[in-house]
C-alpha cells in the first residue's frame, strides 16, 4: 500500500479510526486493537485499549490471540476485524454477533465468496487453542476452524437480516483494500447517506426537519448541515452517545442530531 | 461590626403572631461563608429552625434571602431565594426566584428577611423603611398569586413589590409556590409553609441603597457581562426558550414520557419549541436586571398568553402523555393561578394515571393522554374535591397511602417529583439527583450538563460521572448564593475564578476561586448536615425503583440500564468525593468549618 493500512485517510479521518468507531457502536464491551512491535498509529477515543503483539509475522491467528486473551475477562464473545474493511457497518457486526449461540465457538460470514475470518465472531476462551496452534506452527485461521464449533453465515444467511439486508445490500462490510489501487477506488465512492437533524436554535432560518446528505463523518454531516461543531453545538448518532468528535464514523442509514451544546432549563 | 460592601449585615427576623421583628446581626464571617441566597439561607435555617419542627407549624422560619449581587447592574443578579424545611421532603429546600421583589426587599435594608409564628388572620407582611408591620389580607386571601400582587400593588402602591402565594399555599398544598412577577420560587412547597403562617403576601418597598466596595470595578464587570450575555452561549434561552430541550431530549430518550415508563413521546413534535414559537409565540420577557429575556409567552386557546417553560410542558405533557398543546398550556395556567409546582403537579398525576390504569386508584376518567383528565386532576388538587386530596399530598405520600406496589413507581426523591431528564440515559444526572439534598431538582445539580457534552458515555456511570456530578452540584451551590442566574453559566470560561472577581468588586474580599470552591462545598455540607438534623438515612439518597429495574432502549438499539449496584457505586464515590462516611455522614472535624453557632461580630 506505501503506507500503513491504519494510518489511510479515509474522508479527514483514518481507516483505523473509522473501524474502532463503527464496531465500538455496535457492541457493548470495550474495543481493543492490536498492533505489531512499535507501529505508530493514529489518534484514537481515550476510551480504546491498545495491545502490542510481542511477536511479528505470525499472521492473522497471533493478533487474534493477543486480542482474544485481552478481551476474556470483560466478554464471552468478541468480534474480530481487521482495520482495512471502510464499509463495514454495525448492522454487518451485530448480525454476526447475534447468530453466537450456546456451544458455538466461532461465527463465520462466508461472504461475497469468501471466508471471512477478519470479520468474524470468536469466543473469547479459544485463546488457549490459539496460543497452542501458534506453538504448533499451524498458523491459518481454517486450522482453528476445524477444531471449533463454527457456524457459517453465506450471503443468504447475512441478509435475511432486514437491517442489514436495507444498509448494506451488497454486503460491502468485508470489502477490504489491499492494493493502492483498491484503496483509490473505495475512496472515490461516495460517501453513506445519513440523515441529519437541527434542534432548539440550530433548526432556525429554514433548518428544522429531516434532511438526507452524505458523510463520512460527523464532521462531514455537521458541514454539509452548514454547522460547525465548537463548544455550542453537540451531536448524537442514532440518539445514543453525546459527542462533538467529528471524526465520529457515520454508516449508511445513520441519523445525525445536531443539539445545542447548553441543555438547561 | 464592619459590613462589606453589598451587604446590610442583619436579617430582619418577623414573627407574624403578634407583628413583632427583630434584627439579626449577620457576621461578616458568616457571609463570607455562605455568601447570600441559598447558602445564607441555610445558616439562617441552621440558626432559627427548631430541630425536628414540622415545616407547616408556626415555629418553623421561612427566609427570603438576598444576596451581594442585588442591585448592582450585573445582569441576571436580581434574584432571591426563599429558604424553609419543605413539607413535600421534610428536609432543606431553597427555591429562587427572580426580578424586582430580589431588589426591593434587600433595599429595605436587610440581607434577609425571616418569616415565623402564625398570624391570627390572612395577613400581608409590609416591609420598609417603617419597619415591619401586617395588614388584612382579606380582600386578596383565595385569588390566584399574580392577581393578589397586582391588587396589593394598587391598594399599596406602585413602588411596593410583593411576593404572594395562590389558593394551593392557602390549602397548605405541599407543593404550592410563592410567586413574584410571574416567576415561581417553585419547588418544595415554600407557598404552603408561607399559607400555613396565614400570610398571603410579603411586600417590600426600597427604603435605602446598598454601595458596593469598588463600584467603578462593579460597572466595568458588569459592562462586560453584559456583552456577553447577548453570544452563543445563551442564544437558545433567548431564541426558543427553555422548552427548546423538548424535540432534542426526545431525540436522544431523555424526555421522560408516561411517568417514566418511556424515554420518547411519539407526539412530541406538537409541543416542539421550533414550530410553536411560530404559531403561538407573542411575546418574550426578561426578569429585572437581566439582558438575556428567556420568558417565552405564547397564545393559549382563549387568547390569553401562557408563560411556557421545558419543565411545565414536559410535566404537564410528555409525562402524562398528553400531546395537545392547548390543554398543556391550559394546565401550566392552571398550576399558575393555583400556585402549584408544575413538575410536582404533574408527576403526582402522571403517577395516579397510571395507578388507575392498574386499577389501583378508582379513577376510570383518569388515563395517560387523556387532557381533560389532566384539568380535572388539577381542578380537584385545587379544590380538595375527588381525588384532590389524595394528589395534593405528593406521589410519596400518595403512593404511601395506595399501596399495591405502586411506590416502586412514585416518581420523586426525597419526596421531591423528578424533573424531565431521564435518569436511566443521563448518569451522571442519575446521580446528581440521587444525592442532593433538596432532593430530585435539576437546578441544585446540574450534572446533565457532563451527560450532554461529549466528555463522557451518559450510559455508562462511573468514576467520571461522579465527578462530573460532584463540580456541577458544587457550581450550583455558588450561583445560587451569589445569586446568577444558571442561564448564564455558559458565558463563564473560569467560573469560580470569574465569580470570585465579582464578588471581590461588590464586597472587597480578596476571595478567588480557591476559596469559593470551599464554600460551595461548605454550602453543600450545611444542606446535608440539616438533612442529617431533620432525619436524614442513607435509603433517601436514592432513586425510585422503577428506574432501577426497568431498562430503555436508545434509538442505536443500544439498552439504557442503571442498575442498582451501578448507582450503588457511583453514590459511594459521591460519599467519598465529598469526604463523607460510608452512610455518607460528615466526620466531626468537618463541621467546624460549617460556622453554625457564629454569633460574634
Amino acid at each position: 500500500m506505501g503506507a500503513p493500512k491504519a494510518a489511510l485517510e479515509w474522508h479527514g479521518s483514518t481507516l483505523l479510526r473509522r473501524t474502532v468507531g463503527i464496531v465500538g457502536r455496535a457492541v457493548d464491551g470495550p474495543v481493543l486493537v492490536v498492533r505489531a512491535p512499535d507501529q505508530p498509529l493514529p489518534p484514537l477515543d481515550p476510551g480504546v485499549r491498545v495491545l502490542d503483539d510481542p511477536r511479528e509475522g505470525l499472521g492473522p491467528l497471533q493478533g487474534i490471540a493477543v486480542g482474544l486473551a485481552a478481551a476474556a475477562p470483560d466478554a464471552d464473545v468478541a468480534f474480530v476485524c481487521s482495520t482495512d474493511l471502510p464499509f463495514l457497518h454495525g448492522a454487518f457486526v451485530r448480525r454476526v454477533l447475534a447468530a453466537f449461540v450456546e456451544g458455538v465457538d466461532v461465527v463465520l460470514p462466508d461472504a461475497r465468496g469468501h471466508r471471512q475470518p477478519l470479520a468474524a465472531a470468536y469466543r473469547t476462551a479459544l485463546a488457549p487453542r490459539v496460543e497452542r496452534l501458534l506453538t504448533e506452527g499451524r498458523l491459518r485461521p481454517a486450522f482453528l476452524f476445524d477444531e471449533c464449533r463454527v457456524v457459517r453465515l453465506d450471503d443468504a444467511a447475512l441478509l435475511a437480516d432486514p437491517v442489514l439486508a436495507a444498509v448494506d445490500p451488497a454486503l460491502d462490510s468485508v470489502a477490504n483494500v489491499n492494493e493502492p489501487a483498491d484503496y483509490e477506488r473505495a475512496r472515490a465512492r461516495p460517501a453513506p447517506q445519513v440523515t441529519v437533524q437541527r434542534f432548539g436554535t440550530l433548526a432556525g432560518d429554514g433548518h428544522g426537519g429531516r434532511r438526507t446528505l452524505r458523510a463520512a463523518t460527523l464532521a462531514g454531516a455537521a458541514a454539509a448541515a452548514e454547522l460547525v461543531l465548537d463548544r455550542h453545538v453537540v451531536a448524537a448518532v442514532n440518539g445514543d452517545r453525546i459527542t462533538r468528535d467529528g471524526e465520529t464514523p457515520l454508516a449508511a442509514g445513520d441519523t445525525v442530531s445536531f443539539l445545542a451544546a447548553d441543555a438547561g432549563g | 461590626m464592619r459590613v462589606p460592601g453589598g451587604y446590610f449585615g442583619r436579617a430582619l427576623v418577623v414573627d407574624v403572631t403578634d407583628g413583632t421583628a427583630e434584627l439579626l446581626p449577620l457576621p461578616e464571617p458568616v457571609l463570607r461563608a455562605y455568601v447570600g441566597g441559598a447558602g445564607l439561607g441555610t445558616w439562617l435555617l441552621h440558626r432559627l429552625a427548631p430541630a425536628g419542627a414540622d415545616p407547616l407549624s408556626a415555629e418553623a422560619p421561612l427566609a427570603f434571602v438576598f444576596s451581594p449581587l442585588v442591585g448592582t447592574p450585573l445582569t441576571t443578579s436580581a434574584k432571591f431565594a426563599v429558604v424553609a424545611k419543605s413539607p413535600l421532603t421534610g428536609m432543606v429546600n431553597d427555591a429562587l426566584a427572580s426580578s424586582h421583589f430580589a431588589i426591593a426587599g434587600k433595599l429595605t435594608g436587610h440581607d434577609a428577611i425571616v418569616v415565623r409564628g402564625r398570624s391570627p388572620r390572612p395577613s400581608v407582611l409590609l416591609v420598609d423603611a417603617d419597619g415591619a408591620r401586617l395588614v388584612d389580607a382579606g380582600p386578596e386571601w383565595g385569588l390566584p398569586a399574580a392577581e393578589a400582587e397586582r391588587r396589593l400593588r394598587e391598594r399599596l402602591g406602585r413602588a411596593w413589590r410583593v411576593a404572594s402565594i395562590g389558593p394551593a399555599g392557602e390549602r397548605r398544598v405541599p407543593y404550592a409556590t410563592v410567586s413574584h412577577d410571574g416567576r415561581h420560587a417553585g419547588r418544595g412547597g415554600l407557598g404552603a409553609v408561607l399559607g400555613a403562617k396565614n400570610v398571603k403576601a410579603v411586600a417590600v418597598r426600597a427604603a435605602t441603597k446598598v454601595a458596593s466596595a469598588h463600584p467603578q470595578a462593579v460597572l466595568d464587570a458588569a459592562r462586560d457581562l453584559r456583552a456577553r450575555s447577548f453570544g452563543p452561549a445563551t442564544a437558545k434561552y433567548r431564541e426558543l426558550g427553555t422548552l427548546a430541550n423538548l424535540l432534542a431530549f426526545n431525540a436522544i430518550s431523555t424526555l421522560p414520557t408516561r411517568n417514566f415508563t418511556a424515554a420518547t413521546f411519539a407526539e412530541a413534535p406538537r409541543l416542539a419549541a421550533e414550530d410553536l414559537a411560530e404559531l403561538r409565540g407573542v411575546a418574550r420577557n426578561s426578569c429585572a436586571s437581566c439582558t438575556i429575556g428567556c420568558e417565552h409567552i405564547y397564545a393559549a386557546k382563549d387568547g390569553k398568553g401562557v408563560r411556557v417553560e421545558y419543565e411545565n410542558v414536559f410535566a404537564l405533557g410528555p409525562m402524562c402523555g398528553v400531546s395537545d398543546p392547548d390543554d398543556v398550556f391550559a394546565a401550566s395556567a392552571r398550576c399558575d393561578e393555583l400556585g402549584l409546582d408544575t413538575i410536582s403537579a404533574g408527576g403526582t398525576i402522571a403517577w395516579a394515571m397510571e395507578c388507575a390504569e392498574r386499577g389501583l386508584l378508582d379513577a376510570p376518567w383518569l388515563r395517560f393522554g387523556d387532557g381533560a383528565a389532566l384539568l380535572r386532576a388539577l381542578d380537584e388538587i385545587g379544590s380538595g374535591e375527588g381525588l384532590g386530596g389524595l394528589l395534593a399530598l405528593g406521589s410519596r405520600r400518595a403512593a404511601e397511602i395506595v399501596g399495591g406496589g405502586s411506590a416502586a413507581f412514585a416518581p420523586h426523591v426525597k419526596g421531591l417529583e423528578l424533573p424531565g431528564y431521564e435518569p436511566r440515559t443521563l448518569h451522571a444526572m442519575a446521580l446528581g439527583l440521587a444525592v442532593n439534598a433538596r432532593g430530585a431538582d435539576h437546578n441544585r445539580s446540574g450534572a446533565y450538563e457532563a451527560d450532554l457534552s461529549g466528555t463522557l458515555d451518559r450510559l455508562a456511570g462511573g468514576r467520571a460521572h461522579v465527578d462530573a456530578a460532584v463540580e456541577t452540584e458544587d457550581r450550583a451551590a455558588v450561583m445560587d448564593s451569589l445569586i446568577l442566574c444558571k442561564f448564564l453559566r455558559g458565558v463563564f470560561t473560569e467560573p469560580f475564578s470569574e465569580w470570585a472577581s465579582l464578588l471581590s468588586a461588590v464586597t472587597g474580599w480578596d476571595v478567588d476561586g480557591t476559596e469559593l470552591r470551599r464554600t460551595a462545598r461548605r454550602i453543600v455540607l450545611a444542606k446535608r448536615m440539616f438533612n442529617l438534623r431533620e432525619g436524614w438515612k442513607p435509603a433517601d439518597d436514592w432513586l425510585p425503583e422503577r428506574l432501577l429495574t426497568q431498562t430503555l432502549e436508545v434509538g442505536s438499539g443500544r439498552t439504557a440500564a442503571l442498575t442498582p449496584e451501578r448507582l450503588r457505586a457511583m453514590v459511594d464515590g459521591y460519599y467519598a468525593a465529598r469526604g463523607l462516611d460510608a452512610d455518607g455522614r460528615p466526620p466531626e472535624a468537618a463541621l467546624e468549618d460549617l460556622r453554625l453557632e457564629f454569633v460574634g461580630g
